[in-house]
């Protein structure tokens, strides 16, 4: 039997949605308490592909195994960051109870409690107030929050620092090392092509397929041949 | 005892009941499927008084199935806003129409204007006893399903992805909905009912930090509404369901004033 490789593998995933094609072949491995960026133009299939690794949708070919176990068997191991537009930010409910959420997705205990990932997102002040008082990168916190009270090993986040200002999304970098450098995996998906990048570890340029895998300066030198610059925004 | 007790009785009953469905409903975005269900009863109610069974199980099961049909007709395909009150609208008047026109079919006589705007002046014992039992009902459910349910509401993607079993929630709240409407006929009937679910609700939620506070606030919004609203029509001698529902309205319209 081959030893078994540790981390998130995607192998020849493709998926298509209504006979058109959204991703073709990617093939990646995300080795454990690496920091990684999924960069690519609108419609580039990001969000399909962060759904496609946590297990949420089926692909059309191809695997994505945890540690060498098929995803469906350790959904709960892979914690998905929705996008912010996805959240209801006027429901009634205050920081700590949205935070608490991620317990129920698993009764096994996060890497913190709810108190514990407030605190870790600069949220602790704030656990009694209401979701839609929050600014929006505090909302983003909070929804980083619910996903680290979650018992996951890899965490995938949907344009995290979408909408929030330069001083937000360095904090929420910042934050996203700090877990990493905990031994948590991360997937980052972004828009971002600008300096940000060079805080990730590795970047993946997806357009359907994965255009580039590297170095943020690596990518950056490849991509200067396929004009992907052109598409993304800085 | 008094005669106007009962009544007065089964109006704080169902304004405690409404809101509850309503504030799930709303906070999910599926108000539409309360007035669908509403209108989906008749035929159930039809059929129940033809075969002589209970009216209320047969309102609640073709209120749920009602639902059931609108959902099978929406899946399958992304459906935009405006296709998918299109659909729902053509389901609630489809069951409306059959439910007519089963009265004359089976040849059975019911007072369309008290199911349709409820009499809560011929309120008896067994109406009392129907809406407390949906009361309590309501409240179990709310209890023992109240993390997902809040879940289910604030985030759909991430409830879907944690793995909860939310088509099962969904049946639950719709037949619960269905079930809350039929214990509420006799009071405002299953035109206005909607109005009581959906505005102490509004107010319920406004401000809230939980929906379990809501919920608690929109009961009492709806106890008020619906008790007031019953004295009110014995005070100016008007029909109490009608008047709930233009007091309903007005708190909504006094709550957008303010």
């Amino acid at each position: 039997m081959p030893p078994v490789t540790p981390g998130l593998r995607a192998r020849g995933l493709s998926y298509h949605y209504g006979g058109q094609r959204v991703l073709h072949q990617i093939a990646f491995q995300l080795r454990p308490g690496s920091l990684t960026a999924l960069v690519g133009p609108n419609g580039a299939g990001k969000s399909t592909l962060l759904h496609l690794l946590q297990g949420q949708l089926q692909p059309s070919a191809g695997t994505v195994e945890l540690d060498g176990a098929p995803v469906r068997r350790c959904r709960r191991r892979i914690a998905l960051m929705p996008q912010k537009g996805e959240i209801d930010w006027h429901f009634p409910i205050t920081v700590a109870e949205f935070a608490g959420l991620g317990r129920l997705v698993s009764p096994r205990a996060g890497c913190c409690d709810v108190d514990g990932a407030l605190q870790r997102v600069g949220l602790g002040a704030m656990a009694g107030k209401r979701l839609d008082q929050l600014s929006g990168g505090q909302q983003q916190r909070a929804l980083l929050g619910r996903t680290l009270v979650q018992p996951a090993e890899v965490l995938l986040l949907d344009e995290p620092c979408a909408a929030i200002d330069p001083p937000s999304r360095q904090q929420l970098l910042g934050l996203m090392r700090q877990l990493s450098d905990a031994g948590l995996t991360l997937l980052v998906s972004s828009h971002d092509w600008g300096p940000a990048l060079n805080a990730y570890d590795r970047v993946l340029v997806l357009d359907q397929v994965l255009r580039a895998d590297g170095t943020p300066d690596q990518v950056r030198q490849a991509l200067d041949d396929v004009t992907m610059g052109n598409h993304c925004c800085g | 005892m008094s005669w106007w007790i009962l009544p007065l009785l089964l109006a704080l009953l169902t304004g405690a009941l409404c809101p509850i469905s309503g504030a799930l409903l709303i906070v999910q975005g599926r108000v539409m499927q309360a007035n669908l269900i509403s209108h989906a009863v008749l035929p159930g109610l039809a059929l129940a008084v033809a075969f002589g069974l209970p009216p209320n199980v047969g309102g609640s099961i073709s209120g749920l199935l009602g639902a059931l049909v609108a959902e099978r007709l929406l899946g399958g395909h992304r459906q935009n806003a405006a296709n998918h009150g299109a659909v729902m609208n053509t389901v609630l008047a489809g069951f409306l129409g059959l439910g007519v026109l089963l009265v004359p079919l089976l040849g059975i006589r019911v007072d369309l204007e008290a199911t349709l705007f409820g009499d809560l002046l011929l309120t008896r014992p067994v109406d009392l006893l129907q809406a407390g039992g949906g009361l309590l009902l309501q409240g179990l459910f709310f209890a023992a399903c109240y993390r997902p349910l809040v879940f289910l509401s604030v985030d759909p993607m991430g409830a879907a992805a944690s793995g909860l079993p939310l088509r099962a929630l969904k049946l639950a709240l719709a037949g619960i909905t269905a079930f809350v409407i039929v214990s509420s006929m006799a009071a405002v009937g299953v035109v206005l009912v909607v109005g009581l679910m959906c505005a102490p609700a509004l107010v319920g939620l406004a401000g809230a930090t939980s929906l379990r506070q809501a919920v608690l606030r929109a009961s009492a919004a709806g106890m008020a509404l619906s008790g007031g609203g019953f004295l009110l029509a014995l005070l100016l001698n008007l029909p109490p369901g009608p008047l709930i529902g233009v007091l309903c309205m007005g708190l909504v319209v006094v709550r957008r004033g303010c």
